[in-house]
């Protein structure tokens, strides 16, 4: 399959199913942490976590929507478009998504104060959010609203977690499921009108390509988002497949060295598989108690080494 | 380390010891040399331990079997003893042939830390046609003892012409198989795949389509992580090969000669033997060891080029194989005056027959 070329015309229908075959792939319902989720299998602190973090992703919903606002020179679009913005800030008439996020932060057990203070979000989930914005931000009105797509596949997952949430975690008061079940109705709403304007105005293949381009970034985002909770409550230890030399800071894997930096070997060498990201941050700490940012940069450094296979955390 | 003159050559971190040049395969991309019977071979295993403890001692860590296909050594299993008895981390490349399961289980009880197993294809038929001989069915079988018995598992895919259509299977069967990675090998051309070229040569739309698929298959932590070059006949720059020259690479091959790759010795350049001299001096003092090493042997455009400390001015071997002059750049660069000669394989005309590698 050889792209065509790139002033090509469009098929709208082609591009549809390629978008929801993107979305059937590729977004965040078939994230293992959700799946956990759904199945009940979460503790009370994966679940708080989730809440505490994902809040931060709420409150850049109305920055990117703002955002996507003033790429449109069209009233009518415009128009639409600010009730989403609405939908999560509230108005005088009602209360929005944000408000009924800290809701079920509220039935969770969480001090709603700490979670609206963003003051413990993990350094993974702050970076994925703020790639949506930059996303939304860098990219031309066509893409920025493609990436917003994934809203086509939200109000079935809520509607699912809503259930799941009543069948598992029966010691969450039901008030806390307010938005869930308010996203149910808005989402598929929001999504139908944002496909029917990617499909009216992605006119030629390169538009199609940004636009496929757009929606997988932002599948990649929300994944991101799961991977950094997840991580959140990671044990790390080294891979069986990872040598941490003796007396150098140099770990050996097959086929590859990866040199290690600052107190990297320190990290590397306290991820025990008992010990949480956190617990690894406060060893480092006492060590070097003039370092500035221990934590977010033990995540970081820990979560590259993960990638680089140098360690692993079962769940 | 006792030479003096070692404390100015670079520290090697890999070695590569090619323990033997016979191979039951016969791919025609081989990257063994096309005279490799001008190749006695002639370290004993006693040989290989003084070598992988010279290694350590200079600073190597890791060190990966090879060949041609080490298992068809009968003292296999001493030999990664010695290795792995030297501190170095030990890694065994190969074609699953002769290796049995028990053979395996036996390395590892030796010290082997991971391996790295080569199909040619997603499916038998295919497979075997350029292995030259049947052996999928066998690599497989291979592959899924070694992640039973827990051993990191490399997958390995030379891509060309005839199986770049199929990358997808490729994921497919690796993620089947339980690779840990998968390295999709762009065919590089030299020695036998050189002397192919004109039947193994991709078009470039070949290429880009597997891109797309790799780009599309691969997921941030999943297994197997995707390994996936541009090979550098589709791109304007030279590869940085082997991470420059005789800088963190140390190969030594069958007849003991030290080399800074697997293709050197090709080239009119002196090298020394493990035999004669300990790997020490080999390594520093060799001519053609410090022929090329830094930048000083460079010459325009890649002496006054800004790219020449990431690329090392590319691939000496393919500049001696295609321009005559290993101090050349790489022709594989654009900015090569001799960038025509990679330019004009792309329109050379295909052929169908493969000339396979000798019978070992």
């Amino acid at each position: 399959m050889s792209a065509a070329a790139p002033s090509a015309r469009v098929d709208p229908g082609a591009l549809e199913r390629r978008l929801r075959a993107l979305l059937e792939e590729r977004y965040h319902d078939k994230h293992p942490f959700n799946s956990r989720m759904h199945a009940g299998a979460l503790t009370p602190d994966e679940l708080r976590r989730w809440v505490r973090n994902r809040y931060y992703y709420q409150t850049r919903i109305p920055i990117k929507d703002g955002v996507i606002l003033a790429k449109s020179e069209d009233r009518e679009f415009r128009r639409s478009w600010i009730r989403r913005i609405t939908d999560h800030d509230g108005d005088a008439q009602r209360e929005g998504g944000l408000e009924l996020w800290l809701k079920l932060a509220d039935a969770v057990g969480l001090d709603r104060r700490e979670v609206a203070s963003l003051r413990n979000v993990l350094p993974g989930v702050r970076r994925a959010c703020d790639a949506y914005v930059e996303l939304v931000t860098s990219s031309d009105l066509l893409a920025s609203v493609a990436a917003s797509l994934t809203e086509s596949r939200a109000g079935a997952l809520l509607g699912l977690r809503a259930a799941a949430f009543e069948k598992h975690y029966g010691w969450i008061a039901p008030e806390g499921l307010a938005y869930f079940r308010s996203r149910t109705t808005q989402a598929p709403r929001d999504a139908a009108e944002g496909m029917a304007f990617v499909l009216a105005h992605a006119r030629n293949a390169a538009d199609a390509e940004r636009c496929v381009a757009a929606l997988t970034k932002k599948c990649e985002i929300l994944w991101a988002l799961l991977d950094a909770v997840e991580w959140g409550g990671a044990k790390p230890r080294l891979a069986p497949a990872a040598q941490l030399r003796e007396n150098e800071p140099l770990v050996v894997l097959p086929e590859r060295a990866v040199r290690l930096t600052g107190s990297g070997r320190e990290m590397l060498a306290a991820c025990s598989g008992t010990r949480s990201i956190e617990e690894i941050a406060s060893l480092v700490r006492a060590r070097h108690p003039d370092a500035e940012n221990v934590e977010r940069d033990c995540y970081e450094f820990l979560e590259q080494m993960q990638r680089l296979g140098v360690i692993e955390a079962p769940v | 380390m006792s030479e003096a003159s070692t404390a100015s050559a670079p520290r090697p971190l890999n070695l590569v010891a090619e323990l033997t040049y016979r191979c039951p395969l016969r791919c025609p991309y081989c990257s063994n040399p096309t005279n490799l019977r001008d190749f006695p071979e002639a370290l004993t295993s006693a040989d290989w331990a003084r070598v992988f403890r010279e290694a350590a001692a200079l600073g190597c860590v890791h060190v990966g079997l090879t060949g041609g296909e080490p298992s068809a050594r009968r003292d296999l299993p001493e030999i990664v003893a010695a290795a792995a008895g030297a501190g170095l981390y030990t890694h065994l490349v190969t074609a699953a042939m002769p290796l049995t399961a028990a053979g395996l289980a036996v390395l590892k009880e030796r010290g082997l830390r991971s391996v790295q197993i080569s199909v040619q294809d997603a499916e038998a038929h295919a497979s075997d046609e350029i292995a030259g001989t049947e052996s999928f069915a066998r690599k497989c079988a291979l592959a899924r003892e070694t992640k039973r018995i827990a051993l990191p598992l490399t997958l390995n895919v030379v891509l060309h012409r005839r199986n770049l259509g199929r990358v997808r299977e490729i994921i497919v069967l690796a993620r089947e198989l339980g690779a840990d990675r998968l390295e999709l090998a762009n065919a590089q051309y030299h020695g036998w795949a050189l002397a192919n070229r004109a039947s193994l040569l991709p078009a470039r739309a070949q290429i880009e389509d597997a891109a797309r698929v790799v780009a599309e298959q691969t997921r941030r932590g999943a297994k197997p992580e995707i390994l996936f070059v541009l090979p550098d006949y589709f791109r304007d720059r030279p590869k940085p090969c082997m991470g420059g020259w005789a800088r963190t690479h140390l190969v030594v091959a069958p007849d003991g000669r030290a080399l800074p790759c697997h293709n050197a010795a090709q080239l009119p350049l002196e090298f020394w033997n493990v035999r004669e001299r300990s790997l020490a001096s080999c390594w520093a003092d060799a001519p053609g060891m410090n022929a090329f090493r830094g930048e000083s042997w460079m010459r325009e455009p890649c002496r006054s080029c800004p790219e020449r400390a990431r690329d090392f001015g590319g691939c000496r071997c393919q500049a001696f194989a295609l321009t005559g002059v290993a101090a050349n750049t790489d022709p594989a660069c654009a900015l090569s005056p001799e960038h025509a000669r990679i330019a004009a394989s792309h329109s050379e005309p295909a052929r169908a027959e493969l000339r396979y590698r000798e019978r070992t």
